[in-house]
């Protein structure tokens, strides 16, 4: 449907197709239409009548979510009757609505005091009870909360479960005022996107059982992120809080929420990902560690520079990881395979057949960047190495130093490594077993405090950067090699996250269709 | 738990599906038969309807629940459905219910001990006409009074 038409709303004429509605063709220019029940990702319902508008010749005020535009058509959002009406629909849905905002956590985002600010501002003249609804504060699954009472019955829950996970496990029961959004008896909620439900719900009905009471939402800051999950590579928003680090024991990330990406997550994101925020704070390394000793950076550094010259590359061994960046990864085969002239390079199969996925949007590999290792290492599936084969490998290649990023290893291969005096230097976020048997550790900043990019299990090249500092003297890993080279004296060195992004653009060989001046924001195909 | 269906209640499950075009069009008919059968619409009722017709049971209990003429419990040998929207409202239903709640000692939405009334309040029965109105079991009385009420109920066994 390519056709054009020419609409008018509120005096501004507007070329657009047939097949929108009133309210979607006004908020592609700018035109703020209050909506409830109407959601870009699911279908229209046309329940809350927020959207009235006036639409010249028809007599009476039409609902902008359902109304699909037509040619010639003259809309007004702006006038006294359609603010009338947006008013008398709202005071309609405050009637029993309790006065809950000091202790509600949507306060801050929520479509009701939103809109009571805009168009409500009434003097009530409701003086019956308030209707009492019978769950408040209800958990209904792992991470959310019910509250029957602040629900304004736009039924994007029961949308989002009928016709998004499929699962069917809410509905609103009963009729008229009685009307409750509710789970079928005995059932909870069950499937693995229940986060949506918290996101999608205009109010406080549904709200966050991990994120509520931690903070008020006007403290916290965001910037633009990608889940490091899995390989879908869902685009999300992170919320941290800079300003009231006492509150939440410190930590400073706070929540993820899906971004819009029509090509890879739509709108919605899973609860593995959403809720696995907590390695970006928690069990962090922020500082080297030689033999279990907190050391200065460059004593650490030196250490290995010892430990790779007494090595020979034939006897040195490494252990990629698939959470890299692609800039980390590029670095990494700069000074290794490029310099060191490393042949035993691996990727772990390490949760990357989990066999765990569903039809819209969980991926088996656990990683966010197996792709990535693909295009900078041209290593295949078949070439992955099995974590509980690396104790042979070790031994056969009488392995003397052993470097392993981020992965745990097995402890048959600990016990191993420890028999045979092998060194072990161990490059990671969080400390795990490998990290705690290592001779050396270095702090690698988390995905959430460094600019990078990650090729989803699609191709798609998304890049992402940062609003966080790195904790202690956590750094990305180029940083590190960059420190390295110079002690090596190799010659790659690298001033700038955009000085390696543009080399690793020119010249890896699958990144060739990357146009540097014009990267999609929704990220672009690579060939692999 | 599952349902028990009689051979009663099947052969009238099998006419009521041939008579729909669409599988889902007759949820209503098959609740009534259903609560023919059983008195009221339990939970397991609409896990049984949803599976003949092959919907979810939210769908159904969304059904199920939006209609005052099923029962989502167990109600007396007498249902007394009082309608307690405009018409009724604004011509005493105020008063005709506290009468009958008074009378019988039971509040909205409770059975008598003896299993013999049960009192709900409902939406339009559709007799503005008369209000105030009530519904018991199949019968429909209009133009209530307390003196209309003692009468009524009093005959009944
Ligand atoms: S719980 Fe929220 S999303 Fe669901 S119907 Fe109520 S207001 Fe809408
Ligand atoms: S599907 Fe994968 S990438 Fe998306 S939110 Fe879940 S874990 Fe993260
Ligand atoms: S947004 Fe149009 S009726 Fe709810």
């Amino acid at each position: 449907m390519s056709e054009k038409i020419k609409v008018t709303i509120n005096g501004k004429e507007i070329l657009t197709t047939p097949d929108k509605t009133i309210l979607q063709v006004a908020e592609e220019n700018g035109i703020d239409i209050p909506h409830y029940c109407y959601h870009p990702g699911l279908p229209v319902a046309g329940n809350c009548r927020m959207c009235l508008v006036e639409v010249e010749g028809a007599r009476k005020l039409q609902t902008a979510c359902s109304t699909q535009v037509r040619d010639g058509m003259v809309v007004r959002t702006d006038t006294p009757q359609v603010k009338e009406a947006v008013r008398q629909v709202l005071e309609f849905m405050l009637i029993n609505h309790p006065l809950d905002c000091p202790v509600c956590d949507q306060a801050g985002e929520c479509g009701l005091q939103d809109y009571y600010m805009e168009y409500g501002q009434y003097d009530p003249k409701f003086i019956e009870n308030k209707n009492k609804k019978s769950k408040k504060a209800t958990p209904i699954g792992k991470y959310v909360i019910l509250d029957q009472e602040r629900c304004i019955l736009c039924a994007r829950c029961v949308r989002f479960t009928r016709f998004i996970t499929k699962t069917e496990e809410i509905g609103i029961f009963n009729r008229g005022d009685h009307s409750e959004v509710d789970l079928f008896p005995g059932k909870e909620l069950n499937n693995r996107y229940t986060g949506n439900l918290v996101d999608i719900c205009p109010v406080g009905a549904m709200t966050c059982r991990d994120f509520r009471f931690k903070c008020r939402v006007w403290y916290l800051e965001e910037f633009d992120s990608i889940c490091p999950g899995c390989s879908r590579g869902c685009n999300i928003k992170i919320y941290y809080n800079p300003h009231r680090p006492h509150k939440a024991d410190g930590n400073r990330v706070l929540r993820f929420k899906p971004r819009f990406n029509p090509e890879v997550n739509r709108y919605w994101m899973c609860d593995d990902g959403r809720y696995g925020y907590k390695f970006i704070d928690e069990n962090r390394i922020m500082y080297p560690l030689k033999g279990k000793e907190e050391v200065y950076l460059d004593e650490a550094i030196n250490s290995f520079v010892s430990l790779l010259k007494e090595s020979i590359p034939d006897r040195t061994f490494y252990l990629l990881s698939a959470n890299s960046t692609n800039e980390e990864l590029f670095a990494t085969k700069k000074f290794f395979v490029d310099n060191y002239k490393l042949e035993n390079i691996f990727l772990p199969d390490e949760d990357i057949f989990t066999g765990d996925r569903d039809d819209l949007l969980i991926t088996e590999d656990k990683h966010p960047n197996t792709n990535g290792v693909k295009a900078i290492f041209n290593i295949l599936y078949k070439d992955l190495i099995k974590l509980d084969e690396l104790r042979e490998l070790l031994e056969e290649k009488s392995i003397s130093l052993l470097i392993v990023n981020r992965h745990e290893l097995p402890e048959d291969v600990l016990d191993f490594i420890k028999e045979n005096g092998i060194k072990l230097v161990y490059l990671g976020t969080n400390f795990n077993k490998t990290s705690k048997a290592a001779d050396l550790v270095f702090p690698i900043s988390v995905f959430a405090e460094k600019e990078g990019s990650f090729i989803n299990v699609d191709k798609r090249f998304q890049k992402f950067s940062s609003r966080l500092e790195p904790l202690g003297v956590s750094m990305p890993e180029w940083v590190l090699f960059n420190r390295l080279s110079e002690l090596m004296e190799f010659p790659v060195y690298y001033s700038s996250y955009m000085n390696i992004f543009k080399h690793m653009i020119s010249e890896v060989g699958a990144f060739k269709n990357i146009d540097l001046n014009n990267i999609n924001k929704y990220g672009v195909l690579v060939e692999l | 738990m599952s349902v028990e269906i009689s051979v009663n209640l099947r052969k009238k499950i099998d006419e009521i599906k041939k008579k729909f075009p669409r599988d889902k069009s007759p949820i209503l008919p098959l609740l009534h038969a259903f609560q023919d059968e059983f008195g009221y619409i339990s939970v397991e009722i609409e896990e049984e309807v949803a599976k003949i017709v092959g919907v979810s049971p939210v769908y159904v209990r969304e059904v199920s629940t939006f209609y005052s003429m099923f029962n989502n419990k167990p109600v007396g040998k007498y249902h007394i459905q009082v309608c307690g929207n405009i018409s009724c409202w604004l011509r005493g239903y105020d008063e005709i219910v506290e009468y009958i709640k008074k009378k019988l000692g039971i509040e909205i939405g409770e059975t008598t001990p003896d299993g013999k009334f049960t009192l709900s309040r409902v939406e339009c029965l559709g007799m503005c006409d008369q209000a105030p109105v009530m519904q018991i079991n199949g019968d429909f009385y209009g133009n209530l009074t307390p003196e209309k009420i003692d009468e009524i109920l009093d005959n009944l066994e």
